[in-house]
């Protein structure tokens, strides 16, 4: 099993992106109105859509 | 065609990702806040602004007969321009005014604190005929500008006169 380093690397960068948009979303989140939640949840649903068509184009 | 498809996607995922990280700035951290800090009881609570959005607009604390309340009230203004409020704070019994304990006002400036600190004295508000083992309760009344907070305050009996001494039974 060969695993370049790189792609560990991305790994641990996609983790901490994660973990420091998790932390700044439980952060911020209960000071949202109730249409900011609304509109960042049908954002969320929007991005997750979009990024699945994306990666089913490239062939993943 | 197939890219320029495929990349289109991937634009409205990030179009998507910057509108989410836009509303959470907007909505989510700029605005006014203000935070409650009472110390009594030897404890302190820290009521922040979005306790009084999530559940009912009250929130209680207890204060032993004859001790004080220490309140701190921090306004924290994320705006780019100044924020002006006339604070003012009395104590409420039964729909009827107690006293008024501050009247106050403030300027704060863009991305700054303002902090205002008074006491509540219990043994003021109790009125002369009340007795020793009873409960009182009083409303604190916190209005800064169109925001207004209510703290219900529980004046509780002194532990000595809580506890009844029973005599014991002869034998």
């Amino acid at each position: 099993m060969n695993i370049r380093l790189e792609y560990v690397l991305f790994v641990f960068g996609i983790l901490f992106c994660l973990a420091g948009v998790g932390y700044l979303a439980a952060e911020y989140v209960k000071n949202l109105s109730e249409a900011g939640k609304l509109v960042s949840l049908l954002l969320t649903v929007a991005m997750f859509a979009f990024l699945s068509k994306y990666f089913e184009n490239i062939g993943w | 065609m197939a890219t320029k498809r495929r990349n289109l996607y991937l634009y409205l995922t990030l179009i998507c990702f910057f509108g989410i990280i836009a509303i959470f700035i907007v909505d989510g951290y700029m605005g006014i806040y203000d935070t409650v800090y009472i110390t009594a009881e030897e404890r302190e609570q820290k009521i922040e602004s979005d306790i009084w959005q999530r559940n009912s607009p009250y929130w209680s604390i207890g204060v032993t007969q004859g001790e004080k309340a220490f309140i701190r009230y921090e306004v924290d203004n994320r705006q780019f321009s100044s924020y002006e409020a006339d604070i003012q704070v009395s104590v409420w019994r039964m729909q009827e005014k107690v006293s008024d304990v501050l009247a106050q006002q403030v300027t704060i400036e863009a991305f700054s604190k303002a902090e205002i600190e008074w006491t509540i004295d219990s043994a003021e508000l109790v009125p002369p005929d009340a007795q020793p083992e009873q409960r009182l309760d009083y409303t604190l009344t916190i209005k800064s500008g169109e925001m207004e907070r209510n703290i219900i305050l529980y004046i509780n009996p002194t532990p000595s006169s809580a506890i009844k001494l029973v005599p014991a039974p002869p034998r």
